[in-house]
Formats: C-alpha cells, sequence, structure tokens
C-alpha cells in the first residue's frame, strides 16, 4: 500500500523531471524491454527476459559497461496487444527514461515504432520477424533472421529433397502469412506445386481439420510455418494421425519437443544457427549459465536477447567513445555501423545490413534420438 | 508527463467505448457483444481513409461513423427478433466475422499485416503527434460523445429504453415503437465506439485485428457494469478506474518474471473486491423525473370524449392444433364497461390480444372507428387509441412509479431523437407539462404519495393500480382491462371500482375480463361469456348468471 | 470424399468435446442461472490437477483423470461457496456476478501460471493407437473423447431422471421459484450443481491435456464454446448442449470443406447464427 502510495506521489511529482537530458553519464544504464509476460504467449516472455537477465547480472558482475552498471526494466504487451505495447512504451520513457528498448511481437513493436522514432529509442528485436517489421522505425535493429528468409531455406532444402507437392500449414498472422507469400514463387518455379494451404490461428490447439485437409491433398512434404507451440502440437498430430511424409519447419523449441515427443522424430527444421557447443565457447558459457540459473537448455530466443544486452553494451561502450550526448538513438545506431559486425552467442559474429537486419548463419536441423542434431548451413537469398 | 498524459487519452476512448456500450446493455438492456467489432470498424475506416484518400480530420471520422452506424444497424437487424442471451451469439457472430474480414480482406485492410503510418490529425497546421498535443481533443470529443449519449439517456427517449428493457410486450402496449428504437440505439452505440476508434486509428498510428478482440469487449463490459448500469457518469468511473487500475499496479514492485501475472491476478481480485462492495455498481440507475418538479396544472384525467364501438367480426386463431378463438364477435360499446367472463382458457386474452395487434388473427377483421387494424403493431394500435392492460401487470420493475406513468403518455417529442438533439428546449417544456400530466393520472388512482418509489417496491394493490395508471396515461378512448381486479381484498376492491365507472361515464370505451362476479355484476353493463373460443352468450350480467346452461359451466 | 468422410469424424470428435464444455457448462448455468466466466479457469485447474499427478508424481494416467475431477469439484464448490453465494445473497443483478467471476477467471488463470510456469504441460501418454473408419483416422485419445460423452450423457441421464437430487436439479432448471416453494434446498443444491458441472468439465480438460497439452489460458476458449453450445442448443435444454456442441463441432469442420481454413470460425458462427434466426429459441427450447 505504502508502495502504492508513493508511486502515485512519485507520478506526480514527476511532471518535470524526465530522463537525463545531460550530457554526462547516468548512474546506471537502463535497458526497457517491452515482452509477453502475462497471457498465452507468456512463455516467450519468460525465456526472453531470462536472456536478458542473465546478460545483465554477468555484464554487472564485471563491472558494468563504462563502469557503469546496466539495469533492465521488463514490461508486458500481454502477449502481444499493441495499445498495451505503447503503454509500456510510455511507461519506459517516462517513467524510467530508457533509451533502449528490447521489444518483441509485431504489434506492439509496430505501435511503438513512431514513439521510438519520436524520442531517438534504440528498439532491438530478437522474436520473429516479418517483413514489415523491417525499417519500421528509424532505430530499429533485429537479431534474427526474416521469417521469410527461413521458410525460403527451408523450401530450398525441400526441393533438394526432390519433393515436388508441398502442403502448407502455418500460423494465421503476418510471420505466417510471409512465408507462405515468400515461398510460393520459388516453389513453383523451381517446378513444384502448392497443393494444401491452411491457417492455424496463434494459440489454437485444435488443427484436425486442417491437418485432414492436408492429408486429403496428398503431399509430398508437410511444410510447419509456424512458432512455438503450436509447431510440436503440429507435429505431435500429423504423426499420430499416420502422415509418414517428412515434416520441415522453422522452429522447435524444447517447449514443442516436449509436447511432440517422440513424434518428432526425423522433423526437419531451419532455425538461426544456434547450438551450444564446445566449438563456440560463448554459447556453451551462456548455455551453462543459463541451465545453472533456470533449470532449463536456453532457447535461442532466451540466447537472442541474452546477446542484444551485449550488443548494447558494446554499443554504449562505442558511443561514449565519441564522446557527447551518446544516450538516444541516433548516436547509438551511428555507433551501430561504424563496424556492424558483433560477436554473436551463436559463435562467430553476425553482420547488421544495411536493412537493419543482422546476417545470421541459418542451418538446418534433424531431430534425432530426442536431440536437435545440426545438419549444415544453408544460404539464404 | 507523457504517460500520464498517454493514460488519460485511453482513460477519454475508454470513456466513450463504456458510456455508449451503457447506454445499450444497460438502458436498453440490449446485451451485444460485438462492442469492439464497433471499434475496430471505426478505426479500420478511419485508416483506410486518411491514409489512402488523404483526406482531414474529421472527415475520416464521419465516414468511419457512418459505415459503422450501419453495422450496427446490421447488428440489430436480428436482434429484433432475439433476445437475451440469444442475441449474445448473434452479436459474437458479428465479431468474430469482422475480424476475419479484418485479417483476410488483406487488399483493403492489410490482412495479418494491419495498416501501419496513418496520418497524424492536423488541426490548424498543429500535428497532434504526442499524447500532449492529442489529449485536449480526446477529451473534448469524449465530452461531446458523453454528451450525446446523455441526452439520450435523460430523454423520455432513454426512459422508453429503460421501459423496453423492463418488458418489451409493456413497452409495446405504451405506444413505444420497440423496432424503430432499436435500430436507433444501436446505430448510436456502434456510431460512437467508431469514434473511438476512429481516434485510436490517428493516435497509436497503426491498427491490426489484435486490438479487436472480444477481449476488448469484455474489458469495456467490467467497465460497465463496475460503473453501473444505467448510470453514464458511472461509465466514466468505471472507466477511469479500470484503465488506471492496472497502471498503479505497475508501481508495485514485484519479481519481473511473476510480476505481471501477479499485478493480473490482483487485479481480478480488486474487481471481485469492489463489486462485492457495491453489489450494484458504483453508481446507481438514476430516475429521469421527479414529481417535485411536477407543475401545479393537473389535467383532468376523465375529461368527457366520444369514444367509438371497438369491433372484432368473425376471429379466428389457432395454435398449432389447439383452437384459441373462434368465429368470435365482439362489439365493445362506448360509454360503457363490457366484461368478458368464462373459465381459464376460455380465450379472453387470446381475444384482447387480437383486438391491440399482439396477435394476427387467422381470420375475421378488427376495426375503429370504421378503418380496420389489419397487420398495425401494437404500438401504433396504441397510437389509434386502443390499449390494454396486462394479467401479469408487466410493470417496468426497476422505473419509478412516476417513470412508469410517465413514459406510457402518447405524442411525446423526447421519444424521438431529432427533437432530444435538435430542439432539447421544446422536450423539456413538453416534459414538465408531462409530469403535471403524470401526477394527475397518479391522484385519479390515488398513487400520488408513492410517486418516487421503484415499481418493484409496490404492495400487490398498489401494483395493480399501477397497470391502471399506466394504461390510463396512453390517453386512450379504448380501455381493455386484463383481470385489473383479481386477488384484491374486498376493500379495496370498493375503492377501486369507481374509477372504472368514471372512466366509462366519461365516455370512454371500457372492457374488462375478471372472475370475480361480484365485480362483473356491479361494474358491467354488459357481460360476454366465452368458453373454448366461442362466444356463447352476450346479456346483462344478471341474465348470464341465471342461465342454467352457463350456470354449469362456469357459475357453480 | 475421403475428406468429407475425415471431416465428418473429426466434426463428431471435435462435436463430443463441446458437447461436454455445453454439458457441464449448461448444467451450472441452466440450474443456477449463474454465467460462470471462470469455468474456464477451474477446466485449466482440472488439467493441471491431472498434470500434477501424472507428470510430477508419476502416478498412473488414471490417478490423474480422478485427480482432476477431484480438483475440478471442489473448485466448482469452492467458486460457489465463496464468490457467488455472497454476491447472490446480496441480491447482485446477473451482470454483476458475471464479472465477479471473471475477476475469479483472471485470479485463478495467472495463478495456475505463476505457480506452473508458462511452458506446456504435457503427460506421458500410452502409445496413441491409430484407428481408421475407411479412409478416416482418428487416434485413441479422440476415441476416448467420443467414449466419454456417451459415458457421461448416460451417467447424468441416469441421474437426472432416477435420483431425487437430478429430480431436484431438474425443477429448479424449470423453475427456481417452485422449487424453492415445494421445498428444494436450493442453496445445497446450486452447490451440488457447481460441483457436478466442474467435475464433468474435468473430463475433456483432461483428455485435451493428453491429446494436445495444457497451458494455463487453455480455459477462455473452453467456456467461449460451452457458453455458445449452450445457447444454440437452448438454454436449460442439457439435450440442446449436447446438440449444440455437435453442431458446433460439425460445422467447424465440414464448413471447411470446400472454404480455406482461414474463414473457420467464421463459417461456425454464420451457420449458428443463421440457426438462431431460424429457431431464436435454440435447437431444444428449455426453459422460457
Amino acid at each position: 500500500m505504502k508502495k502504492l502510495l508513493l508511486g502515485i506521489v512519485a507520478l506526480a511529482l514527476a511532471g518535470g523531471v524526465v530522463a537525463q537530458s545531460a550530457a554526462g553519464d547516468p548512474k546506471v544504464y537502463k535497458i526497457g524491454a517491452i515482452l509477453a509476460m502475462s497471457g498465452q504467449a507468456s512463455w516467450y516472455g519468460t525465456v526472453m527476459s531470462q536472456g536478458i537477465k542473465q546478460a545483465v547480472e554477468e555484464i554487472n558482475a564485471k563491472g558494468g559497461v563504462n563502469a557503469i552498471p546496466l539495469e533492465a526494466v521488463i514490461d508486458d504487451h500481454k502477449s502481444g496487444n499493441a495499445q498495451e505495447g505503447v503503454s509500456a512504451m510510455n511507461r519506459l520513457l517516462s517513467i524510467h527514461g530508457v533509451k533502449i528498448v528490447l521489444t518483441s511481437f509485431s504489434a506492439p513493436t509496430l505501435a511503438i515504432a513512431p514513439l521510438a522514432d519520436q524520442n531517438q529509442v534504440l528498439l532491438l528485436n530478437g522474436g520473429g520477424v516479418s517483413n514489415n517489421l523491417v525499417g519500421a522505425s528509424k532505430y530499429i535493429f533485429h537479431n534474427r533472421s526474416l521469417a521469410a528468409d527461413l521458410g525460403r531455406a527451408a523450401a530450398l532444402h525441400a526441393q533438394s529433397m526432390g519433393a515436388k507437392r508441398m502442403a502448407v500449414l502455418h500460423w494465421k498472422n503476418d510471420a505466417g502469412d510471409n512465408i507462405v507469400r515468400a515461398v510460393r514463387p520459388m516453389w513453383e518455379k523451381g517446378g513444384g506445386s502448392i497443393v494444401a494451404v491452411e491457417a492455424v490461428p496463434q494459440g489454437a490447439t485444435n488443427m484436425d481439420t486442417q491437418i485432414a485437409k492436408v492429408r486429403s491433398a496428398n503431399p509430398d512434404i508437410v511444410a510447419l510455418w509456424m512458432f512455438a507451440p503450436e509447431v510440436g502440437i503440429a507435429v505431435k498430430r500429423l504423426r499420430e494421425l499416420g502422415m509418414k511424409q517428412p515434416l520441415i519447419g522453422v522452429e522447435y523449441t524444447a517447449n514443442d519437443a516436449k509436447i511432440a515427443g517422440e513424434h518428432g522424430e526425423g522433423y526437419l527444421f531451419i532455425n538461426d544457427y544456434f547450438q551450444p557447443s564446445a566449438e563456440f565457447p560463448w554459447s556453451q558459457q551462456f548455455a551453462q549459465g543459463y541451465e545453472r540459473r533456470y533449470n532449463a537448455k536456453p532457447e535461442f530466443y532466451a540466447a537472442n536477447y541474452y546477446e542484444a544486452v551485449y550488443v548494447v553494451a558494446e554499443l554504449l561502450r562505442r558511443a561514449r567513445a565519441q564522446g557527447g550526448d551518446y544516450l538516444n538513438g541516433e548516436a547509438l545506431k551511428k555507433a551501430l555501423y561504424s563496424n556492424p559486425k558483433f560477436d554473436s552467442v551463436y559463435g562467430g559474429q553476425m553482420v547488421f545490413q544495411p536493412n537493419g537486419v543482422a546476417f545470421k548463419r541459418v542451418g538446418l536441423f534433424k531431430v534425432e534420438g530426442g536431440q536437435n542434431k545440426f545438419q549444415k548451413y544453408i544460404e539464404v537469398r | 508527463m507523457d504517460y500520464i498524459l498517454h493514460v488519460l487519452v485511453m482513460v477519454a476512448l475508454f470513456a466513450i467505448l463504456a458510456t455508449s456500450f451503457n447506454l445499450l446493455i444497460g438502458y436498453s438492456g440490449l446485451f451485444a457483444l460485438s462492442h469492439a467489432a464497433f471499434f475496430g470498424i471505426g478505426a479500420y475506416a478511419t485508416a483506410i481513409v486518411a491514409l489512402k484518400l488523404g483526406l482531414p480530420f474529421p472527415i475520416p471520422l464521419l465516414m468511419g461513423l457512418a459505415v459503422t452506424a450501419v453495422a450496427g444497424v446490421v447488428v440489430a437487424l436480428p436482434a429484433l427478433r432475439i433476445s437475451g442471451d440469444y442475441l449474445v451469439i448473434v452479436s459474437l457472430a458479428l465479431q468474430v466475422i469482422v475480424i476475419a474480414v479484418m485479417l483476410n480482406w488483406t487488399g483493403l485492410t492489410g490482412g495479418t499485416d494491419g495498416i501501419r503510418g496513418i496520418p497524424r490529425i492536423q488541426i490548424l497546421g498543429a500535428s497532434l503527434d504526442t499524447a500532449a498535443k492529442f489529449l485536449p481533443l480526446a477529451v473534448i470529443v469524449a465530452a461531446l460523445c458523453y454528451w450525446g449519449s446523455w441526452r439520450v439517456g435523460a430523454s423520455p427517449f432513454g426512459r422508453a429504453l429503460k421501459a423496453m428493457r423492463e418488458n418489451e410486450a409493456a413497452a409495446q402496449a405504451a405506444g413505444k415503437n420497440i423496432v424503430a428504437m432499436k435500430l436507433a440505439v444501436f446505430a448510436i452505440a456502434a456510431a460512437l465506439a467508431s469514434v473511438a476508434g476512429s481516434l485510436y486509428a490517428q493516435y497509436v498510428t497503426f491498427i491490426s485485428a489484435d486490438s479487436f478482440t472480444l477481449e476488448l469487449t469484455i474489458y469495456v463490459l467490467a467497465m460497465v457494469i463496475l460503473g453501473g448500469t444505467g448510470n453514464l457518469a458511472g461509465s466514466l468511473v468505471g472507466a477511469a478506474l479500470l484503465v488506471v487500475l492496472p497502471e498503479l499496479l505497475k508501481f508495485v514492485d514485484l519479481p519481473p518474471d511473476i510480476a505481471d501475472k501477479l499485478r493480473q491476478l490482483f487485479y481480478g481480485v480488486l474487481l471481485i473486491v469492489m463489486l462485492r462492495l457495491r453489489p450494484q455498481g458504483l453508481l446507481p440507475e438514476s430516475a429521469s423525473a421527479h414529481h417535485y418538479l411536477a407543475p401545479a396544472v393537473r389535467p383532468r384525467v376523465d375529461r368527457p370524449i366520444a369514444a367509438a364501438a371497438l369491433e372484432g367480426r368473425g376471429l379466428e386463431k389457432r395454435f398449432g392444433g389447439i383452437v384459441a378463438v373462434s368465429k368470435l364477435d365482439l362489439a365493445l360499446a362506448p360509454g360503457r364497461i363490457t366484461g368478458l367472463i368464462g373459465p381459464n382458457g376460455a380465450g379472453k386474452t387470446t381475444a384482447f390480444n387480437l383486438l391491440t395487434g399482439f396477435i394476427e388473427p387467422d381470420a375475421g377483421e378488427v376495426a375503429y372507428r370504421g378503418r380496420l387494424l389489419k397487420g398495425l403493431k401494437p404500438h401504433r394500435i396504441v397510437r389509434l387509441g386502443i390499449a390494454r392492460s396486462f394479467q401479469d401487470l408487466k410493470l417496468f420493475t426497476r422505473l419509478t412509479v412516476l417513470e412508469n406513468v410517465l413514459v406510457a403518455l402518447p405524442r411525446q417529442r423526447g421519444d424521438h431523437l431529432a427533437y432530444v438533439y435538435f430542439t432539447p428546449w421544446a422536450v423539456a417544456s413538453e416534459e414538465r407539462a408531462n409530469l403535471g400530466r403524470a401526477m394527475a393520472i397518479l391522484e385519479f388512482v390515488g398513487l400520488q404519495q408513492r410517486a418516487a418509489e421503484p415499481a418493484a417496491d409496490l404492495s400487490y394493490a398498489e401494483e395493480k393500480l399501477l397497470a391502471v395508471a399506466r394504461l390510463l396515461a396512453t390517453d386512450a378512448e379504448v380501455l381493455l382491462f386484463d383481470e385489473p381486479l383479481s386477488g384484491l381484498a374486498p376493500n379495496t376492491l370498493r375503492e377501486m371500482q369507481p374509477i372504472f365507472r368514471r372512466l366509462a361515464d366519461s365516455g370512454r370505451t371500457l372492457a374488462i375480463i375478471e372472475h370475480n362476479l361480484d365485480v362483473i355484476r356491479e361494474l358491467c353493463d354488459t357481460a360476454v361469456f366465452l368458453d373454448e373460443g366461442r362466444k356463447l352468450a352476450q346479456d346483462t350480467p344478471e341474465r348470464l348468471m341465471q342461465d342454467p346452461v352457463l350456470a354449469e359451466r362456469y357459475f357453480k | 470424399m475421403d475428406l468429407v468422410l475425415q471431416l465428418l469424424v473429426n466434426g463428431l470428435v471435435n462435436g463430443s468435446h463441446y458437447a461436454l464444455l455445453g454439458l457441464s457448462f449448461g448444467l451450472i448455468f441452466g440450474t443456477t442461472r449463474i454465467t460462470h466466466f471462470a469455468y474456464g479457469s477451474l477446466y485449466a485447474l482440472s488439467a493441471y490437477a491431472c498434470w500434477w499427478v501424472t507428470a510430477k508424481l508419476g502416478l498412473p494416467l488414471v490417478a490423474g483423470f480422478a485427480a482432476g475431477i477431484a480438483a475440478g469439484a471442489a473448485a466448482g464448490l469452492l467458486s460457489y461457496g465463496l464468490l457467488y453465494r455472497p454476491f447472490e445473497r446480496a441480491g447482485s443483478p446477473p451482470l454483476v456476478i458475471l464479472i465477479a467471476s471473471l475477476g475469479l477467471f483472471i485470479v485463478v488463470e495467472n495463478a495456475i501460471g505463476i505457480v506452473f510456469g508458462t511452458d506446456t504441460k504435457v503427460v506421458p501418454s500410452p502409445p496413441a493407437s491409430l484407428f481408421l473408419v475407411g479412409p478416416a483416422a482418428f487416434t485413441s485419445v479422440q476415441l476416448a473423447q467420443l467414449g466419454a460423452l456417451v459415458v457421461i450423457v448416460l451417467g447424468l441421464w441416469l441421474f437426472l431422471s432416477q435420483t431425487r437430487f437430478g429430480r431436484a436439479v431438474r425443477a429448479q432448471t424449470d423453475n427456481p421459484e417452485m422449487a424453492t416453494i415445494i421445498g428444494i434446498d436450493t442453496v445445497r443444491l446450486s452447490a451440488l450443481v457447481f460441483a457436478l458441472g466442474s467435475a464433468i468439465a474435468a473430463v475433456p480438460a483432461c483428455l485435451i491435456l493428453v491429446k494436445d497439452g495444457g497451458t494455463a489460458y487453455m480455459g477462455f476458449l473452453a467456456v467461449f464454446m460451452g457458453f455458445v453450445a449452450v445457447v444454440v442448443g437452448g438454454i436449460g435444454s442439457l439435450r440442446g448442449a449436447v446438440a449444440g456442441g455437435y453442431a458446433l463441432g460439425l460445422v467447424e469442420s465440414l464448413g471447411l470443406w470446400k472454404i480455406p481454413s482461414e474463414w473457420q470460425s467464421t463459417i461456425a458462427f454464420v451457420v449458428l447464427f443463421m440457426v438462431l434466426l431460424f429457431r431464436p429459441q435454440g435447437l431444444f427450447a428449455g426453459r422460457q
């Protein structure tokens, strides 16, 4: 109760006090994050926020950035609601004076983009990327491949497998529709045909009708242009209902693996190539740290947001070195493009392209023995 | 600070949504869950017009308003046949269909991508691109919408809406065109919701179907219920509370991984607690009229008129295989009280229903003053001067005694929204005069002391008096009373009977259905004996009761 | 033709699921006249109880079902006693009780998320066998959904027609005032109905847990479908609830035969809306 009253008083008093406009260093670097912390998709918020927190802890343990500690301020867009995203952004801007926000989900990101532009706030997106998120703001960057690119990579591989008749199960939202639109022309140009396109609302668990139509179309291969947790359900039901065709998709998180169980065997999927291993020490160190903290293997979503914090740290370092008022989107963006190569927790480096999307190697995985086994890299054009 | 201003903008938008929704479910009892769809249609229409046609404010808003008002009427049409819980499904259907169209009609709505880059509102050269700049417009528009809703609610039209909510049949019997009322209130509620949507679209500059789902309707519903249905100020309070509360909860520090879920949980608890403390909602439904504002003038209730005879000729009605009424000839003479007697199920109430347009006869006709009443709706027949009461009273229980009578007064300008909005002074002065008429009627039946009481609080005898008063209020020439005195104690009967005599003596045509033979004998000039849908006899009560055949069937 | 048969089978199975939702929701709604929105989150709670017993404690699936049913019944009983009864006593209008129920829904849904986490819960299930009716395929879980409906309908019918409690339930559904007059303890009866309805709801909840996995938010769709099934079928009629559920399931499935799946919910609602246009009181008019 006291906290509440203090909060109200703070709100009232803070009318004049806005974020640091002074060119000096702040006492703490606040990094905002607007995630799905409640509602149907809150699993995403959980893993993303865990990645963020781990990065912040690690960096602060080493003394922070520019000897200044980081602080993550995590807010909620209630599983993708645009109005909530705007409210959250307003809160982050006014109350916490953040200049950097880690964002997720299409609708809230698009809704806060104008605010980011107006207030020169750097936006980093590590979740799904549909085409209309690219360049949505002057200051938006993505450290995740475009959904359409992932889809095309999967389709490329399907072509190489000799499949001609493709049936599609996809999320009825911009990400799913993007992939459908991107894949069709290249598939048909390669001599194939799309024999079924069935839409599944995000959050739906019952896809039997859609699967029935896929089945009756007699495909060579079934493509799953959808993300967690619907992928797991789709894989499970497709196999349970006796479909033996190869299945290929663009995602397979631990959540999906849990749902699909043994039916996941042989499932192929394209993903940003995240595979913690000794070959890439940072990835292993991240994975071990994550397991220690959260008792679960890290998802690549967590890795993306973990990595995003490190990118932010690097940007802060670079921008401060330039001097002047560096804590704003304009300066940070300049710092980013001064050298678009950044270390990636996936291993090696990622390169931010002029359109703001980080080029990461994309890999083909196969589920074997309950594990995601890397098969090869796929060139995405 | 922009954050607070942003919250206030959201309060303004939800205030518009909540007050308009209250008109629909609170005042009219039309439980339509399509409000988010109306909000969305307004948003999309505005976005498309502003973005693709580049038209300046307020044209996109007005066009969105027009489109959504049509959508409102579309939802209303099935509502004319369906009510209550079933209307919920119909409105849900619209909600689902609208979302599907938003998601799939990519050419028009951008499909799943939504529409971004919606132009901001420009006023006097300034672009309203921050919360600070947008808030004044939002507040002004919200105030206008509130005023628009309030004018509806506080007017005789609003009172008629509430009466319709309480009992549709009785509202019709009071001369209200409930079809027109439903269409009007749906159109208004939808239009107002679209205004909020229009502002929303040009404030956030990005819209997608996710923002207009059933969840939003439920959120607005909670605001209306919490604030108090039937009280528009309550909807403002409800909107403010439910927008601000979650924001305030953000200031409570909690471990981040469960913080937001915990806040939601607490929000749910608060909702329950608030309702528990004020189970009727925060603000009560207010009466639209007060007896102490009545002028001193009391027009005479039983002023002499020359009514005519109401005739039913050769009436036939079957329900399935059952003959309710057969070859019925009835002539109700002016200046007389005609009694309808007979065993239960004889067709007496059916006869009343046929005479007043509540049911259509299978054959035969009803005529008054040489005019056939074929195919006329009950409210039109009331306006022609023929009205009836109900055996089960059908009082407007949540309205006051005074309002029950007021709503039935004829020829009210205030029943028409055009007058309510454009000549409010004329409506106000007519309302004052009507207060005098209503009080005169209450005094005529002896209920004036209870004018401010809700009808639900009346004693049984008082309820019967109110039913009579409401019928009198219609100023009908032909008055059909369905068991007006049943179940009353002898002294109450003695007090009430003169009312009917006075009315008949003033030249009106009266008919009474009654089982109490003493009442029939004392009041009725002539009595009609019905059994199994047929008129067996018509004569003075004495002679009827001496007939041995009839006595066998009924009197013993 | 193959497709139609498959869609028909799917429709019957989903219809059974919706019928169970309609039956349990309708029993509560028709008898107590409370719009038990929180039904959705209690449904989820039952599934979580089943998961806890099966996946965490390692007991067999049958024990999980029993736990789910017990948890559902207890939760239903508690919700009536602690939430609805005080509002009833205060004479709250039905809409107020609806919003209070919404509050409870939010509370339970988020409590589940906080306590159990946000990942999808799955239970180790026996290998699903595939059955074929001609070209139409369905799994053992789906068969169980069909079977559960049959068993529960039978049981409920026996209960309502043969036992004293059952007859009292029918009386109260028909006419609550009369029920009080003839001496039925409507409060105790309502409590019983809440327990029974929630227990029945636990069965489809656990079956869905086995089939698709469970999340804290699985309840919204359940209460939504249950409500639609009841209204389309006719409020107060349990026969109607079952019919409404099947109507919903079949239309949702068969409606997509030639129409793209984007329009699944649209086609379902359009058809249901037509039904109500021609029969405004629902398929089987229960109480007026």
